[in-house]
């Protein structure tokens, strides 16, 4: 009788994390909250909201998708989440004011340490500290290249893309851009790259080898200031949070003009694309909501409420 | 022979532009003031934060602190701005003397000077005017405020004012104020030209301060001139020591919002 009820717990068990993995999960971290919310990705409602620690912002998966990482800015600390089971696995310290990170093919971390005018590089699995690069002021976002060769951080109050060559983690160039630069993305081959400024309310299109701007798009908005960025799968549009505009704002990717403003909640910062690039999930912080938009009809399809200022946002499908 | 030349020289036309490209660019500012002023601080942390651009840009930002009493033998040719905390008399003989160079004005309210429209007389730091009408603003929703108009605090955290305070703080051991906020402003506008427009006379950079200027001043909105000289900006309503509402009042200023305060024209 105890053997059929171990069983039936096992099969109970397996079930379920089936059931989980073929939903998928979205992660969002909750600025004002210090959780990490849970969305079941197919039903698009709250799972679980996991308690993190303080005032978690960037939000990131491991390349094997076997674990979730969250930077608590004021603990100075990465926290490592087993996205299965929401189990807090370790900790380890990742320098001052980590903000937002990237997670580089080979499974470490690029950080930008707001606080400290760098970027460092952590491996995840030891906590150990591999590399420090000095970088402008503020750094904020970081950007890794799909073949790994390159990362960009931005450095906002220094207005320029520093662009980091690895393994070696040096700075091969220095982009000068608008003011407050953000956010950036690499193109599939990591030739290209897209970048935010959010005072000068622009876009740019740069040449990553050539170290030079080809196109500066605006966001049209006067309040809108413009904060993440991602590219779709075709590489045809990019995707652009608008800030206080309460808009993404969707662009042609080689003429940076406005295809269409889509209205969503207040003061959108994050941005994530669903892994067949069908959706994308935003982080709406004064509304304290997250918009899910359907990308064939540039529309949104559902409002999730989730903690108070949602910053980060990942998706995780297997 | 002639072709061989021509590539000779070719090489050698190359080589002087490489050589030209890594030479760095030296630029320098003057302070007129007391040395205990706290605009000193913010001028100071703005040098160091333009040098820590400069390095990617083989720039370097140098400063000079000269006494008030010894104007008038200096030589100002090497400048590219003036930086100063000088009584209104003072700045409008400094700025008869030295026409064609950029003077901020880091510590002066007064609407005399906003409505003489000085050509080379930037403000920071906002009028009396500006700071009045703020204060209005926010008396329509609490009538009977005692809120004090500023144009920055310490306690201010939005638009990265917090990364600003915080590491101004970590450097000088005091608070950022008004007049540090203003110091600071003033060179980081500057040197952000520089870097952007490699413009290096005095003339040119007073030029495009005033025609072409949009600047991050941890602020918020992209900031420039008036007409007037006056630099526009939002005002900071603070009362015991926290900031409790920012002007133009959300609601009550009509936009374009940021001309809802202080003075717009000049006299005729």
């Amino acid at each position: 009788m105890r053997f059929f009820w171990t069983l039936l717990t096992i099969t109970l068990f397996l079930f379920n994390s089936f059931v989980v993995n073929a939903d998928g999960r979205i992660f969002v971290t909750n600025e004002r909250s210090n959780t990490v919310s849970v969305i079941n990705a197919k039903s698009l409602t709250i799972e679980n909201t996991i308690k993190i620690g303080e005032r978690p912002r960037g939000i990131g998966l491991s390349p094997d998708n076997t674990e979730l990482y969250v930077a608590v800015s004021e603990e100075d600390k990465i926290v490592v989440v087993d996205p299965n089971t929401l189990k807090i696995l370790r900790k380890f310290e990742a320098g001052s004011d980590p903000e937002t990170f990237g997670v580089h093919p080979n499974g470490n971390i690029y950080i930008s340490n707001e606080d400290d005018a760098k970027a460092t590089v952590f491996d995840p699995k030891t906590g150990e500290q591999i590399a420090e690069i000095r970088v402008g002021l503020e750094p904020e976002g970081v950007a890794v290249s799909p073949d790994g060769e390159r990362v960009i951080v931005t450095s906002e109050s220094t207005n320029m893309l520093h662009v980091i060559k690895t393994p070696e983690n040096i700075i091969e160039s220095n982009i000068l851009v608008g003011s407050r630069p953000r956010a950036a993305v690499f193109n599939n081959s990591g030739d290209i790259a897209y970048a935010t400024a959010e005072i000068s309310g622009e876009v740019v299109k740069v040449d990553v080898r050539k170290a030079k701007i080809i196109k500066t798009g605006t966001t049209g908005d006067a309040k809108s200031k413009p904060k993440d960025i991602i590219l779709s799968k075709d590489e045809n549009v990019i995707y652009v949070a608008g800030g206080r505009a309460n808009k993404v704002i969707v662009m042609d990717a080689d003429s940076l003009e406005i295809i269409k403003g889509i209205p969503v909640g207040k003061r959108v910062w994050g941005l994530a694309m669903s892994g067949d690039g069908g959706r994308i999930f935003t982080t709406n912080g004064v509304s304290g909501t997250i918009s899910v938009i359907d990308t064939i009809k540039n529309e949104v399809i559902k409002t999730i409420e989730v903690g108070k200022f949602p910053w980060g946002v990942v998706v995780r499908e297997d | 022979m002639l072709i061989k030349n021509i590539r000779f020289l070719l090489i050698i036309v190359i080589l002087v532009s490489f050589n030209l490209n890594a030479e760095i660019i030296e630029v320098n500012f003057v302070y007129i003031g007391h040395e205990e002023h706290p605009a000193l601080l913010g001028i100071k942390q703005g040098i160091d934060e333009s040098n820590l651009q400069g390095q990617f840009l083989n720039q370097k930002y140098n400063l000079e602190i000269i006494s008030e009493n010894k104007i008038q033998k200096h030589n100002f040719t090497k400048y590219i701005a003036i930086l100063t905390t000088v009584k209104s008399n003072e700045l409008k003989s400094l700025a008869k003397e030295l026409t064609n160079i950029p003077i901020f004005n880091l510590t002066d309210e007064s609407n005399e000077l906003r409505v003489n429209c000085i050509t080379n007389i930037l403000h920071i730091t906002p009028s009396n005017k500006m700071k009045a009408d703020a204060l209005k603003q926010w008396q329509t929703k609490i009538p009977d405020s005692k809120a004090n108009p500023q144009s920055w605090h310490y306690s201010f955290k939005k638009f990265a004012a917090r990364d600003l305070n915080k590491r101004f703080k970590k450097n000088y051991k005091t608070n950022m104020d008004d007049y540090s906020w203003a110091g600071w402003a003033a060179v980081k506008m500057t040197s952000d030209t520089v870097a952007r427009t490699k413009i290096i006379s005095a003339k040119n950079m007073l030029n495009y301060l005033k025609t072409k200027l949009s600047f991050d001043g941890q602020k918020g909105s992209d900031m420039n001139f008036r007409v007037t000289g006056q630099l526009r900006q939002l005002i900071l309503l603070v009362e015991d020591n926290k900031v409790i509402a920012e002007a133009p009042i959300r609601g009550v200023a009509k936009p374009p919002t940021l001309e809802s305060l202080g003075i717009l024209n000049c006299s005729k």
